[in-house]
This record gives structure tokens, C-alpha cells and sequence, in this order.
């Protein structure tokens, strides 16, 4: 029965790996990855280990996996462009990763083979979330804590890349998408009729572009 | 063979399970309409069945026997895949949730637990099969290709994650009372007091701060922008029609009675009737009738409250939801981890 589900769920988890990797549409890659995620949380469960199982579902699954998918879809991101690939020295590289990940597995399993323990019969409560958080809180409290001031430097960081070039005026209002105008409103030079639209960012921006002072007004007003 | 019976008895209790569940949440439909009808100074559907009471079977022979439109551009599978994901996420949870305690069945002596799955991590399972089923409303917005269906998608998927932040928070003070993550434990641990030792009297913040938030988890009014018909047309579920569109339908209405039920299990007492240890003893029959009635009057009454807000609120504006979800209920709920822990801190004994 378990060797079953073991082969269901690791099978699932393959094919949806190599999903991935295979898929060419970046949307079908990252459902593929949640499979992946769920198929090794069921993995998790089977292991006696429903705490670390959870945690994947609620954190890869669930978080990270949703942010990607939303990241995809806001850029509507189409079929992956197949023109020349830069970077080339990454297949070897790959290939040479690969056969070193392949000799580990197999003296793994050669090893295995060799090394004969018997299983105790004794329960044991490793995988609950009791003893997950005594270890954690005590014996691993240095390294998790260490973990903590790492994820609040990532966030800072995140912050600090997404606010820089300043930030905007209180009274500024950016509606994103918005602040498009032709080019023939905007350049003189530019032929009258010329529709080409003129993109910016900001309102300070849209504001230079039409000879518009908008804070002056906001003031006045 | 032992197993082989376990197992065929776990599927048989899921089924019936999923049956009841599914005829609760017909009803709730109905229940709804006539609420609604009655707030609103009007009717509601009243002509099928003795006051109405065939209506949900006459929907869902509509939407069975209702044409399947699937648009010409939309991503085929996806399209299929979003209504299923949905459905199937809203109806895993249902399987960890204590509706009782420990019956002893009469004549007999064996005794079962009124809990299908039971297991140690059923709050961290239930908050993880909820983020899933966002899953299914982000794919049917990006799938029909439509600006509305996008939009809607978009929407909802920034307002369950933004939510789903407040909403964990708030369950922190539970946890930090019980000490566990296992429902039945945690229920368990409020039988104390004659059955009235419920967590929302330690933890009261907590409590508002998860009932807004899972109103927000599941996009009902006041919270139901990513389906707000004078801007988005349906919102993500604009280009479903027939079976698919009533998945999205029972969908919603499942993850309003889930929700439901965390909410009893965690704050109010799951399935502890004041004084019903007392009267009838642990253990019998009638003691856990009793309990699974209360543990269901108790979610009856959120889904009461569900409709009662849709039919007295309006909606909010999206800048409106998102500053509320962060800037007030996100503080708010770790004021209530900090207020607990305190309260955890000093009073060891609760």
C-alpha cells in the first residue's frame, strides 16, 4: 500500500518536474512547479513529517508559487522567445552538474545496499510539530535566529530596490497605464497628426513633458 | 485486511461527508435568497416545494441542463482545470474539522470520535489547502482571456494574499493558548468551565481580526471586489457558464461554511454545549447528539451572519481594502498575538 502511494506521488512528481522544464508557456511551468511542491508533500506526510509537509504546501504552494503565477500573469508573458541563447557556457555546465548529481545517487544506492541497519520499533515523534519547535527554540536557536535577521534583511533590500529613484510626492496620483499621451501632443518638432504614444512613469515626468508646474497648482490649490 | 476496512470505512465517511456538506451548503443558497428577500422587503423564491424547499435541486437541474459556452481564445485546459482546483480545495478541508467528541455507540462498546481525518497538524492543513484553492480563481481570470476575467483574477489573488497574512496572525493567539495545532485538541482544551471556556473570551481581537479576515478570504461582501458587477461584469468568473460556473458557485459558498467552521472550532468552543457534560455525562450518545447540534447551530449562525452582512453593507474600493488589510487589521492581529502572549505568560494556567 505504501510502496503504492510512494510510486504515485514520486512518479507525479517527476513528470511534473520535468514539466517544467519542458513546458514551453512560463504559466504551464509554474503550475507544473506547484505539482511538484504538492506531490513532495504528500512525499513529507508518508515520511511521518506532516509539519514539514504543511509548512511546503503553505509556504511553496501557497505563497511563493502565487506570487510567480501573479508575477506571469500581470506581465501576460507569451510563449518563451526561442532565438539565439546567450550564456552557452551553461550546457556543459549542466551536463557536468548533472553527471555529478547522477554518481551520488547511484553511491547512494549502492551504499545503502552495503550499510545494513535494522529499524527500531519504537515510535518516534521526530516529525511533530512539538518537537520540531522544542529543537528549534533550543538547540537550533542560533541558526533559526540567524535564519530570521536574514528573511528581515531580504525585505529591506526589497524595499530599498523598489523605492529607489525617490519617492514620489505626497500629492503626486500615478495611475499605472495611464500616462500616455501622442507625441505630437507633447513634441513640437513632431509631425501634428503623429499618434505615436509617449510613455512615462511618473506624473513629475508627464508634467515636464506637458510644460505642466502641477505642484505649483497643488500648492495654489 | 484490517486496513482494507479502515480504509473503505474513512472513503464511506468522506462521501457522506461531502453529501452533507453539499446539501448544507445547497440550502445555504436558498437560505440566502430568502434573507436577502426578506431584508430587501421582498419574497425570494418561494414556488418550488413547500416555501421554496426544491429550489437548489430546480438550480442545479438549470445549470446541468444549461449550455456550456467555452470562449474561442481562452487557454482550453486551464479553463477547465481553474473551476475543479477551486471545488476541490473548498472541500478538502472539510475532513479535519471535530464536529463532536468521543461517542460510545448504544449497546455496544465500541467508541468513535466524531472527526473523519485526525491528525497533528489539521490548522497548519486547513490554512494550506485554503492558500491552494486561490489557485483556482487567479488560473479562470488568466484563462478566459478577458480584460474583466484578468482584472478579476488580479484582484483576488492581491486581496486573499494580502488577507491570508491578517488571517494566520489571528489564529497565532489560539494557538498560543492550546499549544497545539490539533483541532481536536484545541477543542478539547475548551471544554473546560462547563463548557464555556471559549478561546474568544482570552482572545476577543483575535476573533474580530479572523472574521473580517475570512470574510475577505472569501470574497463576500463587503470584501467582494474581484466579483463587483458595476465594474468587472462577474469578475473572474465572467466567461464561465453552466456546471463551471456552478463549481465557482459551491465553491464560494463551501469555503463561507469552512471558514464558518475554523471560526466555531477555534473561538467559540467547536463542538462544547454549556452544561451539556453535565447533564447527559461524557461519553454517551445523547451527550455527543448534542455537541454535533450545537457544533452545527454554532456555524449555522456565521453563515447566518455572511448573509446578513451581504444584505446591509456595501462594497469597499480597492485602495480602501488594501490600506484596511495592511494597515489596520495586519497591526491589529499582532497586537493580538502580543496581548495573548502576555496573557499566556502571566495566567500559565489557561
Amino acid at each position: 500500500m505504501l510502496a503504492l502511494l510512494f510510486i504515485l506521488f514520486a512518479g507525479l512528481g517527476i513528470g511534473c518536474a520535468l514539466a517544467v522544464v519542458a513546458q514551453r508557456n512560463p504559466l504551464y511551468s509554474a503550475i507544473s512547479l506547484i505539482g511538484v511542491f504538492i506531490s513532495l508533500a504528500c512525499l513529507y506526510v508518508m515520511l511521518a513529517a506532516p509539519f514539514i509537509a504543511a509548512v511546503q504546501v503553505i509556504v511553496y504552494a501557497g505563497a511563493i508559487m502565487v506570487l510567480v503565477v501573479f508575477v506571469i500573469m500581470l506581465l501576460n508573458v507569451e510563449h518563451e522567445e526561442r532565438g539565439r541563447t546567450r550564456l552557452k557556457f551553461l550546457v556543459p555546465t549542466a551536463i557536468a552538474l548533472a553527471a555529478i548529481l547522477i554518481a551520488e545517487v547511484a553511491f547512494i544506492l549502492v551504499s545503502v545496499q552495503e550499510f545494513r541497519v535494522t529499524p527500531t520499533n519504537e515510535a518516534s515523534d521526530i516529525g511533530v510539530t512539538h518537537s520540531i519547535g522544542t529543537q528549534l527554540f533550543t538547540r537550533y536557536l542560533l541558526p533559526f535566529e540567524i535564519t530570521s535577521i536574514l528573511l528581515l534583511m531580504a525585505i529591506v533590500g526589497a524595499m530599498t530596490l523598489a523605492r529607489r529613484g525617490g519617492l514620489l510626492p505626497a500629492t503626486a496620483r500615478v495611475i499605472p497605464g495611464a500616462q500616455q499621451f501622442p507625441i505630437s501632443m507633447v513634441d513640437p518638432r513632431a509631425e501634428p497628426d503623429d499618434l505615436t504614444p509617449v510613455e512615462t512613469d511618473t506624473t513629475d515626468e508627464a508634467a515636464r513633458l506637458l510644460g505642466v508646474d502641477h505642484r505649483n497648482r497643488n500648492e495654489s490649490a | 485486511m484490517e486496513t482494507a476496512i479502515d480504509i473503505a470505512l474513512k472513503f464511506a465517511a468522506i462521501t457522506v461527508a461531502f453529501v452533507v456538506v453539499l446539501l448544507i451548503v445547497a440550502y445555504t443558497v436558498l437560505a440566502e435568497r430568502r434573507v436577502l428577500g426578506l431584508i430587501q422587503g421582498r419574497l425570494g423564491p418561494n414556488r418550488v416545494g413547500y416555501g421554496g424547499i426544491l429550489q437548489p435541486f430546480a438550480d442545479l437541474l438549470k445549470f446541468i441542463l444549461k449550455e456550456d459556452i467555452v470562449p474561442d481564445k481562452s487557454t482550453r485546459f486551464i479553463y477547465f482545470l481553474a473551476p475543479v482546483i477551486a471545488t476541490m480545495a473548498a472541500l478538502m478541508t472539510m475532513i479535519v474539522y471535530p464536529f463532536g467528541p468521543e461517542i460510545r455507540i448504544p449497546f455496544t462498546n465500541i467508541t468513535i470520535p466524531l472527526v473523519i481525518a485526525h491528525f497533528d497538524v489539521g490548522l497548519l492543513y486547513v490554512l494550506g489547502i485554503t492558500s491552494i484553492g486561490v489557485y483556482g480563481i487567479m488560473l479562470a481570470g488568466w484563462s478566459s482571456n478577458n480584460k474583466y476575467s484578468l482584472m478579476g483574477g488580479l484582484r483576488s489573488s492581491a486581496q486573499m494574499i494580502s488577507y491570508e497574512l491578517a488571517l494566520g496572525l489571528s489564529l497565532i493567539g489560539v494557538i498560543l493558548l492550546a499549544g497545539t495545532l490539533d483541532l481536536a485538541q484545541i477543542v478539547e482544551h475548551q471544554s473546560g468551565w462547563y463548557g464555556l471556556r471559549w478561546n474568544i473570551l482570552f482572545n476577543p481581537l483575535g476573533f474580530v481580526v479572523y472574521l473580517i479576515a475570512a470574510i475577505a478570504e472569501t470574497n463576500r461582501v463587503p470584501f467582494d471586489l474581484p466579483e463587483a458587477e458595476t465594474e468587472l461584469v462577474a469578475g473572474f468568473h465572467t466567461e464561465y457558464s453552466a456546471m463551471k460556473f456552478a463549481l465557482f458557485f459551491l465553491a464560494e459558498y463551501i469555503n463561507m461554511f469552512t471558514v464558518s467552521m475554523l471560526a466555531t472550532t477555534l473561538f467559540l468552543g467547536g463542538w462544547n454545549v454549556p452544561f451539556a457534560e453535565a447533564i447527559f455525562g461524557r461519553g454517551t450518545f445523547l451527550f455527543g447528539l448534542v455537541s454535533a447540534i450545537g457544533f452545527l447551530a454554532k456555524v449555522i449562525f456565521f453563515l447566518f451572519l455572511y448573509i446578513w452582512l451581504r444584505g446591509t453593507l456595501p462594497r469597499f474600493r480597492f485602495d480602501q481594502l488594501m490600506d484596511f488589510g495592511w494597515k489596520i487589521l495586519l497591526p491589529l492581529a499582532l497586537l493580538s498575538i502580543f496581548v495573548t502572549a502576555t496573557l499566556v505568560y502571566l495566567v500559565p494556567s489557561l
